[in-house]
C-alpha cells in the first residue's frame, strides 16, 4: 500500500541513493575514460560536477574573484591528479573536499591580512542580476519568481550551518551525502537530521511570511 | 483505505508528508540555485580547456608545506610572504611568493629549466641558475603551477592559488 508515497526515512537511512543526472556510479568510468584521453568524458565530468564545486565556493561566501580562482584551482588540480585519484568513483567527494580546503585557505589568508575584519562581510557575493533572473521578471511567472527570490533571501536568516548545508544540498545533480560531508567537513550521519531541521526551519519562515 | 488515508492526510501531517514536503522544498531550492546562482559560463569553459593540463608524462610534486596553513602567525606581521614547499621523490622545490614575484630553489641543487603555468596554454619561462635557484618578477595572477625540466624528467607542482 505504500507504493507511490515517498518513504519517510529515505534520506536518513539510504543517503547514497542520492545523485541525479550524472549517475554517480558512472563517475568512476568517466574518470577512467578521461585518464585515457577522452575529452568527452572530461566534458561530462566538468558539466556534471561544476555545480557541486561552485556550491562549495558559495557556501563559504567567497568574493566573486576569490571564488573564481578557487573554482579553477580545484579543476586544474583535478586534471592534474586524474589517474592518481585512489577512488575514482568518489571523484565528487575529492572535488568537494579540495574545494573546501581551498576555500578555508582563502578565508585564513584574508583573516591574516585583515585581522579585525570579517571577510564574509567584506566579500559579499555580487548583487548583480543574472540574465536568467531578468528573463524571469519579464515572464508571466512573476509569482513563482517572487517565491524563488524570497526563498533565496530567507536562506540568509537561517544561520550559518543551515545556509551552508542547503547551498551545497541544492547543487545539481543532488550531491551524495559523502560529497556533502567532504564539502563541509561534517559527519555523514549528521547530514540527514540537519537537512530535515534546516528545510523545516526554512519552510516555517516562508509560512510566517505568508508566502504562497 | 488508500495510501493517503493511511498516512493521515486529514489530521496532522504524517512523517511521509513531511519528508515529501522536504524533498519538494529541496528541489525548489535546486531550481532557484540554477537560476539565481549558476556556475558562470566562462568558468566552465576555462576548466573544459584545462583537460590539456592532464599530463601523464610529468611527475607530480605535491604541496608539503604552505605557510597559510602550516606556519604560526607572527604577531604584527600582516604581509608575510607565502612560503611553499613541493616534493616529488628526492626533489624538493621551495617557493616564496611576494607581491613582487617568485623566488625559489630546487633541491638537490641542479640545473633546471622552469616555467610558471597560469592556466591552460599559459606558460612563462623564469630565470634559473645552474644550482636551481630561480626568480620571477611577475607575481602569479590567480592559480599557478611550476613546470620543471631536469635532465631526465618533467616535474609539475600541484596547482595552487597564490
Amino acid at each position: 500500500m505504500r507504493s507511490g508515497t515517498l518513504h519517510s526515512t529515505a534520506y536518513d537511512d539510504v543517503p547514497y541513493t542520492r545523485g541525479g543526472a550524472v549517475d554517480r556510479t558512472e563517475v568512476g568510468a568517466l574518470v577512467q575514460s578521461a585518464v585515457d584521453g577522452d575529452a568527452a568524458a572530461w566534458k561530462a565530468l566538468v558539466e556534471g560536477m561544476s555545480p557541486l564545486v561552485w556550491s562549495v565556493v558559495r557556501a563559504h561566501r567567497l568574493s566573486d574573484a576569490d571564488g573564481h580562482e578557487v573554482f579553477q584551482t580545484v579543476w586544474f588540480r583535478f586534471a592534474q591528479h586524474l589517474g592518481r585519484i585512489r577512488e575514482p568513483d568518489k571523484a565528487g567527494a575529492w572535488l568537494a573536499s579540495t574545494a573546501r580546503h581551498e576555500c578555508l585557505k582563502v578565508l585564513r589568508g584574508l583573516a591574516r591580512l585583515t585581522p579585525t575584519d570579517d571577510p564574509r562581510v567584506l566579500d559579499r557575493p555580487s548583487e548583480d542580476r543574472t540574465p536568467e533572473e531578468t528573463l524571469i521578471d519579464s515572464e508571466d511567472a512573476a509569482d513563482r519568481a517572487e517565491r524563488v527570490r524570497r526563498l533565496w533571501q530567507e536562506l540568509d536568516g537561517l544561520g550559518e550551518r543551515c545556509r551552508q548545508l542547503l547551498r551545497v544540498l541544492m547543487a545539481s545533480p543532488p550531491p551524495s551525502y559523502g560529497e556533502i560531508s567532504a564539502a563541509l567537513g561534517i559527519a555523514v550521519g549528521s547530514i540527514g537530521p540537519l537537512r530535515q531541521r534546516c528545510l523545516r526551519r526554512l519552510r516555517a519562515r516562508m509560512d510566517a511570511r505568508g508566502a504562497v | 483505505m488508500n495510501a493517503d488515508d493511511e498516512n493521515g492526510t486529514a489530521g496532522e501531517p504524517g512523517p511521509d508528508q513531511d519528508a515529501f514536503a522536504d524533498a519538494l522544498l529541496e528541489e525548489e531550492l535546486r531550481q532557484a540555485a540554477a537560476v539565481l546562482d549558476p556556475v558562470p559560463a566562462e568558468l566552465v569553459q576555462t576548466v573544459l580547456d584545462a583537460f590539456v593540463l592532464h599530463d601523464l608524462d610529468a611527475r607530480l610534486a605535491e604541496l608539503t608545506f604552505d605557510s597559510v596553513v602550516d606556519a604560526l602567525p607572527v604577531r604584527g606581521v600582516v604581509d608575510a610572504p607565502r612560503m611553499l614547499t613541493f616534493r616529488s621523490g628526492e626533489v624538493t622545490v621551495d617557493v616564496e611568493v611576494t607581491g613582487d614575484g617568485l623566488i625559489g630553489q630546487v633541491l638537490p641543487p641542479q640545473s633546471v629549466r622552469i616555467e610558471v603555468l597560469g592556466g591552460p596554454g599559459a606558460a612563462r619561462p623564469v630565470t634559473a641558475d645552474t644550482l636551481g635557484r630561480f626568480t620571477s618578477d611577475t607575481p602569479p595572477a590567480g592559480p599557478f603551477a611550476l613546470r620543471l625540466r631536469t635532465g631526465a624528467e618533467v616535474i609539475v607542482t600541484e596547482w595552487l592559488r597564490a
